[in-house]
């Protein structure tokens, strides 16, 4: 897939500069500075990690002749790739997130109160 | 789109609740997973978030490398080469070998033969 630089909407295939940017600058030193193209960088960075996990989850879900990749079928192609440590974490946090989803009740009233 | 009510509070306050539930949006994310491949049909609602949390880990330990490279060359400022050099001092970077070294192939090779004496482990 080498569609670099081409055509109008280019941009699409990168997250925004600015949040990548500042994820960075999280990690990073008070006094520390990130040159504009290192931003660039991890823009194709984050994009190429994207395409490499997604890709192998959804060959997995082929063979499984499933047509939807999940948050299992992430996690699993995160472990499968090499990245063990943030496999573990990753799998916390969907659990984390299915629980929650699957019981509205624990909406508080405050909240219901905002979305009139 | 799914969009993430209680449970952003509860599992994001803390790193990322000042931008909100999700440092990355969601629909960028699922534009690019879509675009990986013909046989990506279907994309679960959570996979999108599951990734926006996959790639903040996948940033910070890619800067952090890559930080270790400035300190190493004197520097307080970050740049495209020191990715470069994480990048090829790591293993599980190495589908990002070609992506840095496009533009670059003469000092991504001085890179390759110095970043030989850095230990990660």
């Amino acid at each position: 897939m080498d569609d670099r630089g081409n055509g109008g909407n280019g941009m699409e295939r990168l997250l925004p500069i600015a949040n990548v940017g500042r994820l960075m600058k999280q990690i990073l030193p008070e006094n520390a500075k990130i040159s504009k193209e290192a931003k660039e960088t991890m823009q194709e960075c984050v994009s190429e990690f994207i395409s490499f996990v997604t890709s192998e989850a959804s060959e997995k879900c082929r063979k499984e002749r499933r047509k939807t990749v999940n948050g299992d079928d992430i996690c699993w192609a995160l472990a499968t790739l090499g990245f063990d440590d943030y496999a573990q974490p990753i799998t916390r946090y969907l659990h984390r997130y299915r629980d929650l989803e699957e019981r509205p009740n624990n909406i508080s009233p405050h909240q219901h109160k905002d979305r009139a | 789109m799914r969009q993430a009510g209680a449970y952003s509070g509860l599992l994001c306050g803390g790193v990322s609740g000042r931008t909100g539930p999700h440092s990355l949006p969601l629909a960028r994310i699922k534009k690019i997973m879509k675009k990986s491949g013909e046989d990506v049909k279907m994309i679960s609602g959570e996979a999108p978030i599951i990734f926006s949390k996959a790639c903040e880990l996948f940033i910070q330990e890619l800067t952090r490398r890559s930080w270790i490279m400035a300190i190493q060359g004197k520097r307080r400022t970050l740049h495209k080469e020191d990715l470069a050099s994480a990048v090829i001092a790591t293993d599980i970077f190495d589908f990002l070998i070609t992506l840095v070294s496009n533009s670059d192939s003469h000092e991504t090779t001085s890179a390759i033969m110095e970043v030989e004496t850095v230990d990660f482990s």
